[in-house]
């Protein structure tokens, strides 16, 4: 290390204890500081640490935790960006207060989940050996531009690093074409044909046309959204067997899922700690890449029935007398697999619909009319109250409104602390569907009404 | 009583919520008891675009321009502009928007030809204009305000005689120069106010039924709604930008 780099790990660490001193957050601004003095510093913390990375648009952060419990499992230490600051800065403070004060790495290992515009920056500092790619939907247009410009990113970024291998899911043709123009070693996971009953073309499909030729795809069965069988008939570009596959999904609960899976061909029975079909793609996808970097596959099957993932992704709270469940969605495809969920829940509930449009959400909150909200008409009787909240409350109570809900059945509550005085009557379980930063609001008013964990522990 | 309406190319032109348009203008003819009828016209689709009343086009990625180009050149250029010529209502977003004039030159000068039914073309700027913004639509458009988002990088500029959709009270609206916003010609309403813009507008959206039922039946009963939400939504924004 230079003295520049012992310099900016001293600011980072000085900058790091003064936010937290002050209770902010704190996990960007130092590290980005640190940047300015030495720009390199990230690839010189790394160099001696094993390190995974997580990116793609939906199920990062639950991927993460998934293979930091495989990681415990087998033994190893490591290092990790849990509070899901996921850019370049946010990612060299992790590493800074991982590592000596001469930038000698305390951990063997990292799992970093990173976003996917900044992976090109960022990996060719941190050169990971795998790069789980969970999947590519439409998310946040105005921040990212259209799915094939991240896509693009993402393949810059893995070109930076031809020795790392990509863990692939199998079932996303925007993911998998990857694999078309890198040299990179792959991996795939996915869920095989009659894991799930194939759902009906989707209405609307982030990916309809041929990555490659721009034909239409043709499916053989289709999971969620635009993931599944497809196969292009013009070209032949089509799905990859996968190498991790979830051959059926046995039993889907509230609280969890059971399910199949063949693993380089041999079978296993796991359970998933997280409910919903989308935690089954990263449960799997987090599998694979523990697997291929050598994690057995006992310690990373009981991984998936053990990780806390926590943090707005199907958290447990109590409120009052009822359970609270609170349900980040950021875009269509995640908040569809979310109304998918309640579908599913067989008790009457309360319903918290919590938009806002700052940078982190996306300041375009045209997507809530891309999600299917319709679906909650055909569960109408088993809701028991909808309120919208947020910075844009009431553009939610406008989509709820001509989604079919009766304006008279919804209710406003823009003040959290009201909200959740409000939640605390119910005697009914109430699901909350916050975006990203009103997610962040709320649970922090959350865990002071009823105790946890603050997000940078 | 019952409007027929068409949504050309929902497989490819869906980028922002666009669907929630036809949501809202089906919505808004059901809750006053009249008929809404709804066909999606995906690229390859055969069926013919007459005997519709109303026509709407979305905006799209980049990726999927090339296959939407073929198409229309197949012959859904000449329906539209015929349609056009016959009174149909079309309302028209952003890329749908761009189509419907002479051409989209890219900023390092590829020319794009598109159907050369409105007089307007749109040139390719580096800097995007996005964000919230709200125009004042002029008194033959029903003179609304009308509060949406913006996401656009080409520049688009009306001809000397092509009448705008309004003035733009903030944001970028046609190309950030002019204070144009949109184009309204005949019954076609083009306009950069991307994905649902008619649920938080609704006087803008009985303006396009109105037109589409005059045109059909020869008047339009346009019974008033209870639009508390919509206006809570519409008036918020516009007190925000």
């Amino acid at each position: 290390m230079n003295l520049k780099a012992i310099l900016a790990i001293l600011l980072c660490r000085l900058l790091r204890g003064v936010s937290r001193v002050l209770h902010r957050g704190g996990t960007a601004m130092p590290g980005r500081w640190a940047l300015k003095l030495c720009p390199d510093l990230l690839a010189r913390l790394s160099k001696e640490v094993r390190t995974v990375a997580v990116t793609g648009t939906n199920g990062k952060t639950t991927s993460s935790r998934i293979l930091e419990q495989a990681f415990a499992e087998a033994g190893r230490d490591t290092l990790a960006n849990r509070s899901g600051a996921n850019l370049i800065d946010g990612i060299t403070t992790e590493f800074v207060m991982n590592s000596t004060l001469l930038g000698k790495p305390r951990k063997a290992w990292a799992i970093i989940e990173c976003d996917e515009a900044a992976a090109v920056k960022v990996f060719p500092q941190l050169k990971p050996e795998l790069v789980v790619v969970t999947n590519l939907f439409r998310d946040q247009l105005d921040r990212y531009g259209e799915v094939t410009h991240t896509l693009e990113n993402i393949r810059r970024a893995l070109a930076s690093v031809p020795e790392a291998t990509m863990c692939l899911n199998a079932d996303c043709s925007l993911c998998s074409s990857l694999a078309l123009s890198l040299p990179n070693r792959a991996v795939w996971f996915g869920l095989e044909q009659g894991a799930v009953p194939s759902r009906a073309k989707a209405e609307l499909s982030d990916a309809p046309h041929c990555i490659r030729c721009k034909a239409e795809y043709e499916y053989d069965y289709i999971s969620y959204g635009h993931l599944g069988g497809f196969r292009c008939p013009k070209c032949g570009y089509r799905r990859h067997a996968a190498d991790y596959a979830v051959t059926d999904v046995i039993e889907q609960r509230p609280d969890g899922t059971s399910a199949a899976l063949s693993i380089r061909g041999e079978r296993q029975l796991a359970e998933i700690n997280l409910p919903a079909l989308y935690n089954v793609y990263n449960a799997v996808g987090a599998l694979a890449a523990a697997m291929e970097t050598g994690v057995g596959a006992a310690e990373a099957i009981r991984a998936l029935g053990e990780f806390k993932c926590g943090f707005g992704r199907m958290e447990q709270f109590r409120l009052g007398s009822v359970g609270a469940k609170m349900m980040l969605v950021k875009n269509p495809a995640g908040c569809n697999q979310v109304l998918d969920f309640l579908e599913n829940v067989k008790e009457r509930f309360v319903l918290v619909l919590c938009l806002n449009d700052r940078a982190a959400d996306g300041t375009d909150v045209s997507w809530i009319w891309d999600a299917e909200f319709e679906r909650l008409n055909a569960i109408a009787g088993r809701i028991e109250k909808v309120f919208v909240s947020g910075d844009r409350a009431l553009d939610m109570r406008v989509r709820v409104k001509y989604a079919g809900i009766p304006d008279g059945a919804i209710c406003v509550e823009r003040d959290y602390e009201t909200l959740l005085s409000a939640l605390e009557k119910q005697d009914r379980e109430v699901y909350l569907m916050p975006t990203y930063t009103a997610m962040l609001e709320l649970r922090e008013v959350m865990i002071r009404h009823c105790g946890g964990a603050e997000f940078w522990e | 009583m019952e409007l027929k309406i068409c949504h050309l190319y929902p497989d490819v032109l869906n980028l922002y919520g666009d669907g929630g348009n036809i949501l809202c203008m089906k919505r808004r003819l059901l809750w006053r008891g009249l008929g809404a009828e709804i066909v999606k016209m995906p690229i390859g689709s055969t069926g013919t675009l007459s005997g519709f009343d109303l026509v709407f086009i979305g905006g799209g990625q980049d990726f999927e321009q090339q296959v939407l180009l073929e198409d229309l050149h197949r012959g859904r250029d000449r329906e539209i502009l015929a349609a056009i010529g016959d009174g149909v209502v079309f309302l028209t977003i952003c890329g749908g928007y761009q189509l419907t004039g002479h051409y989209y030159e890219t900023y390092d000068g590829q020319r794009c030809d598109f159907i050369g039914a409105l007089d307007l073309k749109t040139i390719g700027g580096k800097k995007r204009m996005i964000g919230n913004y709200k125009f004042e639509c002029t008194p033959e458009a029903g003179g609304s305000v009308v509060v949406g988002f913006e996401n656009h990088s080409g520049r688009t500029y009306l001809g000397p005689s092509l009448a705008p959709l309004g003035r733009v009270l903030a944001g970028c609206g046609n190309n950030g120069e002019d204070g144009t916003e949109g184009a309204h010609f005949k019954n076609v309403f083009g306009t950069y106010s991307h994905g649902p813009l008619l649920p938080k507008n609704p006087a803008f959206c009985d303006l396009l039924l109105a037109a589409a039922l005059e045109r059909k039946y020869g008047r339009a009963e346009l019974a008033p709604l209870d639009d508390a939400a919509e206006l809570a939504a519409h008036d918020e924004m516009c007190g925000r930008i």
